[in-house]
């Protein structure tokens, strides 16, 4: 079986525990684990941009460091950490940052030999298994489901940097939807904003933008959206007082497609539950 | 091709910090255009960069728009000048925050018990790290 090192990031094990537990049990249906890195940091949550604030950048760099010793490949999932360590790690490997690179590794103090690649769980499932794999394994078409992928910011942008997908209309996620028989609708806000952090102190902000984004894909006919971050999550989800579109991890999906049993895929977690419109689709 | 340097130092170390030219914008407005948060910040992104080509750059400082920023990253991304506000943005929070006197907008004290149960620990990492000294 193949084996990751995985970074799993401060919200995986509490907040957003289904994001996690659903991600390791739909990889192990398609032969593959995640192996969380020893020793890991806190990653930031967020990148801090200025110039000199090299102390802002060291814990997501130290991450990268303990990670080139563990092989050439670190698995992220939540949509932040992956944002924030590709990030850190492009800025200290930039030869423009010599003098950050050499204040910031001789902090850190451990060794940074090994190129490692920081991936998100959707690189292995897109480059390393592939869909046609993951088809084959789909023991529960997702037949009838209208799926909105939501990339929200963290995974797009900036995109010469993550180089993930089109930063205005990504597919991955649409992608693996076909894959596991669903249907991906086009919506016009897949990569807007749900407000993210302002959530905190300005939560009013943060309700419109993610109502904005719900609004719309209810408008091209989703039944549901799927995300890979805990604070979109988080915000269409819980943050919302009209639109009852239920918002899930798309690792749940990939589970109930894959065949696990829908008690261990965590939804009851989401604040409108999405079974009750599961089980009118007649998959559960 | 050489820029002519910005006349205020305030300015200079907003460039600095970002590493944006400020004279880059030529005011298309496309980054407010698509600004998310546009509606509610004051001023919003294209706004905010005229002062500073103004060399108005403590208006900004002291405006409530820097502090409305999601780093969502579309400003950047849809700039056909190459000038990404939200480093600008960010820079000009350092600025305010690395003044003596405590400016920061969140910590600790400005979060209810209900929401520290409920919204997830990546949201108050991310927003002490922007919003705090
Ligand atoms: S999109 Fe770029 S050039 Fe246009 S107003 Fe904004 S910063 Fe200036
Ligand atoms: S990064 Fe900030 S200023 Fe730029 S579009 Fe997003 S919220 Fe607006």
């Amino acid at each position: 079986m193949a084996s990751y090192a995985y970074y799993p990031g401060c919200t995986l094990y509490t907040k957003a525990r289904e994001l996690d537990l659903s991600a390791r049990k739909a990889l192990a249906v398609l032969g593959a684990e995640l192996e969380e890195m020893p020793a890991w940091v806190c990653c930031g949550a967020i990148y801090n941009t200025a110039d000199d604030d090299f102390a802002g950048r060291i814990g997501a760099t130290r991450n990268i460091v303990r990670a080139s010793a563990l092989g050439d490949t670190l698995v992220t999932l939540c949509a932040a950490c992956y944002n924030v360590l590709k990030r850190a790690k492009a800025r200290i490997d930039d030869p423009a940052n010599a003098v950050e690179r050499e204040r910031v590794l001789n902090f850190i103090d451990e060794p940074y030999e090994r190129e490692v690649r920081v991936v998100h769980y959707l690189d292995v499932l897109r480059r390393d298994i592939g869909w046609d794999a993951v088809k084959a394994k789909v023991a529960k078409p997702l037949a009838g489901l209208k799926l909105a992928s939501y990339y929200g910011c963290l995974m797009v942008r900036p995109a010469a940097v993550l180089d993930f997908d089109d930063p205005e209309d990504p597919q991955v996620m649409d992608e693996l939807v076909r894959a596991l028989g669903a249907e991906p609708v086009r919506f016009d806000f897949k990569t807007e904003c749900c407000g993210g952090y302002l959530v905190v102190n300005r939560k009013d902000v943060a309700r419109e933008s993610s109502a904005r984004v719900l609004e719309n894909a209810r408008a091209w006919g989703a039944d549901a959206v799927i995300t890979t971050c805990p604070l979109c999550q988080y915000n269409l989800d819980r943050l919302r007082d009209r639109d009852g579109l239920p918002v899930l991890y798309f690792t749940q999906l990939l589970g109930l497609a894959l065949g696990l049993e829908p008690d261990e895929l965590g939804f009851d977690n989401c604040a409108v539950d999405p079974r009750p419109m599961l089980a009118e689709k007649g998959l559960l | 091709m050489s820029k002519p340097p910005s006349v205020s130092p305030l300015v200079r170390s907003i460039e600095a910090l970002s590493g944006q030219v400020i004279a880059d914008c030529y005011q298309c407005g496309c980054c407010t255009a698509g600004c998310p948060i546009g509606e509610a910040m004051d001023p919003p992104p294209s706004k905010a960069i005229r002062l500073l080509q103004l060399g108005r750059a403590g208006e900004l400082l002291d405006s409530e728009g820097i502090w409305l920023c999601a780093s969502c990253m579309v400003c950047g991304t849809r700039c056909p000048r190459g000038v990404d506000y939200a480093l600008i943005a960010e820079a000009c929070r350092a600025v305010v925050l690395r003044r003596p006197v405590r400016s920061g907008r969140v910590g600790p004290e400005t979060v209810t018990d209900e929401d520290c149960e409920e919204i997830p620990q990546q949201a108050f990492m991310a927003s002490f790290r922007k919003f705090s000294g």
